[in-house]
């Protein structure tokens, strides 16, 4: 092989090795450094750059929303247990099983509506801008799922088409 | 300037003979032009590049820029990370897992 060919391929590879090495332990080492205790509140800190503060009233926010949430995901859980009890081994949609699916889909629509309320409520306790961001990003992160699935339910893709 | 001067000068003004110039010498200067004219073919290249990759301030240079660059992409890589497992945790902790 032509040794001008071999310098060129052996002094690419020499450059992919010291960028991919480099890379990896900087990667490895930014992570290790940047890993903060386990707290669920981090992200809020890092992304919103929140003072001590803003953090202690969203913590008491945070820690008082929790309890409501885990109550009615209690009952959420009560709900789905007795549906599958007496859905197990019927053929039809009984009155008594769509009472049942109601009930656990007002309980869902409920939890979700504190969820949203929750956001809010601690979008406001921010900064107006950081709050309008934190919300943005909520609303897209838990209820976007939920609206791509519907819109490609319905076929509306958000566009219109004319003819 | 004296008279004996202006002897002295001619007199090596013969003495120095202007050589002949060799037979064709213009068509030959004029073809060796042509010739450095002639673009380099693609070997010459290759050979030109590991040339440049064989200098070692050129290779120290390079490998530096290199190193810098891996290191500053994998930070911010590593940043990223980070932000999106902290981002992960919070959303574990206030969206319920009846809603996911």
């Amino acid at each position: 092989m032509n040794r001008s060919l071999v310098i060129l391929i052996g002094a690419l590879a020499l450059g992919a090795a010291i960028f991919a090495g480099s890379f990896f332990t900087a990667r490895h080492t930014t992570m290790i450094c940047c890993e903060q205790p386990a707290d669920d509140l981090n992200w809020l800190r890092l992304e919103f750059h929140l003072s001590d503060t803003e953090m202690a009233h969203l913590r008491e926010m945070h820690e008082g929303y929790l309890p409501q949430c885990g109550e009615l995901c209690q009952k959420i859980a009560e709900a789905k247990r007795a549906l599958a009890a007496i859905q197990t081994g019927a053929t039809n949609l009984t009155s008594e099983i769509q009472a049942k699916q109601n009930e656990l889909a007002a309980l869902r629509a409920q939890c979700q509506s504190n969820m949203v309320a929750h956001f809010v409520a601690v979008s406001q306790a921010m900064p107006p801008e950081q709050g309008q961001r934190y919300l943005a990003e909520m609303k897209r992160l838990t209820l976007g799922t939920n609206e791509l699935m519907e819109q490609s339910m319905s076929g509306d893709t958000g566009h219109e088409h004319h003819h | 300037m004296t008279a004996e001067d202006n002897k002295l000068q001619e007199l090596l003004r013969k003495n120095h003979p202007t050589p002949a110039l060799p037979p064709q010498f213009q068509q030959n200067v004029w073809r060796r032009i042509e010739g450095a004219k002639v673009p380099a073919n693609p070997a010459s290249w290759l050979d030109a590049i590991a040339e440049l990759i064989l200098r070692p301030r050129f290779a120290v240079a390079a490998a530096g820029i290199l190193l810098l660059a891996g290191i500053s992409a994998g930070m911010l890589e590593g940043r990223q990370l980070v932000r999106n497992d902290a981002q992960m945790n919070y959303l574990a902790s206030v969206v319920p897992h009846a809603l996911r």
